[in-house]
C-alpha cells in the first residue's frame, strides 16, 4: 500500500496543543479496548473476526486495528445508531443472528464453520449475503441483505476509521479538540495538518510531517 | 428570496474609496496667499501649525497602516498567500507606516516626494485592492450574498489601506505651506477636507464593523460600540466639514478622543473573544486566525487622529 502521508502519525500530535486532556483520554480509552470479546460468544466472535478479515483486509507489516473488538464493545456499551429498520432487530440480536446464520450457510455450503473456509470461499458467502442470496431459518426473517448494508459495512468500517492507524493512512488529524481546522477550501491545508506526498516530493514530505502538530 | 441588499453596501464602499481617491487626485492646489484684505479677526497664524497638524496626520495615516499591515499579514497568511498579489498590502502598508514614522519626525515645511510617492501608492494599492476584494466576492458561487459577504475576502479591509494613503497623501498638502498661510487643500481649507475625510472614512469603518458583527449576532453587547460611538464621532466631525469656522467644539474632540480610545480597546476586546475560543490563547495558532481579528479595531484610533488634526487645523487656520 502507498504511504500517501509519509512520516505522519497522528499520535505525535498527543502533547501539543492541537490535544487536551479530554482529548488525550479519550484516544486512550479507544486505544485500550479489550481484545477479547465481552458481548459475543467465542463461536460468534472467531466468525465475526473472518468477517472482519475480509471486509476490510489489513496489510500484514503493522498491528491490526483491533476490528471485532470495537464492534464488540459497540454491542456490549449498547453505542446506537439512534435509528433501526423495522425488518432488523436490535443490533446486537442482529449481529448474534447474521453471524450465526453465516455459519450455518457455511456448514451446508462446504462442510465447515465460516472461520475455517478459505478467503474465496469466505468471500463468495458474503457475496451472496450482500445480494440477498442466503435464505435459512436461522435469519429469523431478518433480510440477510439489510443485514450486510446496515450492520456488517458500517459498523466494521466505522470501527477502522475510529482508530488512529487508519488516520495516518488519510492523513486525518484526529478529534478537531482543541485544534481544528482554519482552511477549509479546497486543496488548503492548515500548517498543523497532515502534508500529503505529491509524486517525487516524499523526503520532504516526510520532514514536514515530523514537524506537525 | 428577497432581493439581496449586497450590492448597495459594496457600491456604499465603492464610492467611499473613490471619494477617498478623488480626494488625493484632484489637482491640488499647494498654498495660496489666503486673502487680499486682512481678515475681520485679527489672529497670529502660528508658524508652526501646518507642521504640527501634518506630523499628527502621519501619526494617523501610520496607525492605520499599523493596522492594515497587521491585519493583512495575518488574514493572507490565513489564505496561504494563494494569490502573488496577496503580498503587496504588507509591503505597501510597511512603506506607509515607514512614511509615517518618517513624516513624524519631519520638522519641515515642505512635502517629502518619496513620502507622497509611497503615500500614493498606498491609496491606489488600496483602491485596487478593495476592487479585487469585491470582484473575488462576485466570482464566488451566489454572488454578493450575505455568505460570500460575511466570510469572502471583506471589502472593508482593504479600504482602510486608502485612508492611511489618503491621509498621509493630505498630510504632506498640508506640510507643503508656506509657514503662518493658511493649508488649503484643492480649494477649501485643509482642516474641513481632512474632517470631511474622516467623517467618511469613520462611516466606511463603522459599516464593516457593523457586517461582520452582525455575522457574529452581537453576540457580546460591547460589539454594539463600534457601530453606535464611531457613527456619532463621523456626523460630529461632518458637521465641523461642513459647519461654521471659529467654533469651539469640545465635544466634537470629546468624541474623537473617545473613538481613539475605542480602537485600542476594541483590540481588548478582540484578544478576550480569541480567548473564549476552544483552546484559547494556547492554541494562538488557530484563534488568531479563526477569532476575531486583533490588529481591525485600531484603524479607529487612526482615524480619530485624523479627526482630531483636522480639528486643529480648523482652530489654527479658521477660514472665514
Amino acid at each position: 500500500m502507498t504511504d500517501r502521508y509519509p512520516g505522519y502519525d497522528v499520535l505525535a500530535r498527543r502533547w501539543t496543543e492541537s490535544w487536551n486532556e479530554t482529548t488525550r483520554q479519550v484516544i486512550d480509552q479507544r486505544l485500550a479496548v479489550p481484545r477479547e470479546p465481552r458481548f459475543f460468544s467465542a463461536t460468534e466472535w472467531r466468525t465475526l473476526s473472518a468477517v472482519c478479515d475480509r471486509i476490510v483486509p489489513q496489510p500484514k507489516d503493522r498491528p491490526p486495528v483491533p476490528l471485532p473488538a470495537y464492534v464488540d464493545q459497540k454491542m456490549a456499551d449498547g453505542l446506537l445508531d439512534g435509528y433501526r429498520y423495522a425488518q432488523m432487530p436490535p443490533q446486537g440480536e442482529a449481529w448474534q443472528r447474521g453471524l450465526a446464520a453465516l455459519d450455518a450457510a457455511a456448514k451446508e455450503a462446504h462442510g465447515g464453520p465460516f472461520h475455517g473456509l478459505s478467503a474465496e470461499q469466505q468471500d463468495g458467502l458474503l457475496r451472496r449475503m450482500q445480494q440477498g442470496n442466503l435464505i435459512g431459518k436461522a435469519w429469523g426473517g431478518m433480510p440477510c441483505k439489510l443485514f450486510f448494508e446496515h450492520r456488517v459495512l458500517p459498523d466494521i468500517t466505522h470501527a477502522y476509521y475510529a482508530h488512529p492507524i487508519a488516520w495516518n493512512e488519510i492523513g486525518f488529524g484526529g478529534p478537531a479538540s482543541p485544534r481544528g481546522y482554519v482552511r477549509m477550501g479546497l486543496d488548503r491545508r492548515d500548517p498543523w495538518e497532515a502534508v500529503e506526498a505529491a509524486l517525487g516530493e516524499g523526503t520532504d514530505t516526510r520532514r514536514k510531517n515530523n514537524h506537525g502538530g | 428570496m428577497t432581493r439581496n441588499p449586497a450590492p448597495l453596501a459594496i457600491s456604499a464602499t465603492a464610492l467611499l474609496g473613490l471619494t477617498a481617491l478623488a480626494l488625493t487626485l484632484r489637482p491640488v492646489v499647494g498654498t495660496r496667499v489666503v486673502r487680499s484684505r486682512p481678515p475681520v479677526h485679527i489672529r497670529m497664524i502660528d508658524p508652526g501649525a501646518a507642521i504640527r497638524a501634518a506630523r499628527r496626520m502621519n501619526r494617523a495615516a501610520g496607525v492605520i497602516a499599523a493596522a492594515v499591515l497587521a491585519d493583512s499579514s495575518i488574514e493572507h497568511y490565513r489564505g496561504s498567500f494563494h494569490n502573488k498579489a496577496m503580498i503587496a498590502p504588507l509591503v505597501i502598508a510597511s512603506l506607509s507606516l515607514a512614511a509615517s514614522v518618517h513624516g513624524n519626525a519631519d520638522k519641515r515645511s515642505t512635502a517629502h516626494r518619496v513620502r507622497d510617492g509611497i503615500y500614493a501608492a498606498a491609496a491606489l494599492t488600496g483602491l485596487i485592492g478593495t476592487c479585487f476584494h469585491i470582484f473575488n466576492i462576485g466570482k464566488k458561487s451566489g454572488g454578493f450574498s450575505w455568505q460570500n459577504l460575511f466570510y469572502s475576502a471583506p471589502i472593508g479591509a482593504p479600504a482602510a489601506l486608502i485612508l492611511s494613503g489618503t491621509m498621509g497623501f493630505l498630510a504632506e498638502r498640508v506640510r507643503d505651506t508656506t509657514p503662518g498661510v493658511a493649508p488649503i487643500i484643492a480649494g477649501v481649507s485643509a482642516g474641513r477636507a481632512v474632517a470631511a475625510a474622516t467623517s467618511l472614512g469613520l462611516l466606511g469603518t463603522a459599516s464593516e464593523a457593523a457586517l461582520l458583527h452582525f455575522r457574529g449576532a452581537y453576540h457580546d453587547p460591547f460589539m454594539y460600540l463600534p457601530v453606535t460611538i464611531p457613527p456619532v464621532t463621523a456626523a460630529l466631525i461632518g458637521n465641523a466639514a461642513f459647519g461654521r469656522a471659529r467654533e469651539r467644539r469640545p465635544m466634537t474632540r470629546f468624541w474623537l478622543r473617545f473613538t481613539a480610545l475605542l480602537g485600542f480597546a476594541g483590540s481588548g476586546f478582540h484578544a478576550i473573544g480569541i480567548a473564549r475560543n476552544m483552546g484559547g490563547w494556547r492554541n494562538w495558532r488557530q484563534n488568531l486566525l479563526n477569532g476575531p481579528p486583533l490588529p481591525a479595531p485600531p484603524s479607529f484610533t487612526g482615524l480619530a487622529l485624523a479627526g482630531l488634526a483636522a480639528l486643529g487645523l480648523m482652530e489654527d487656520h479658521p477660514d472665514d
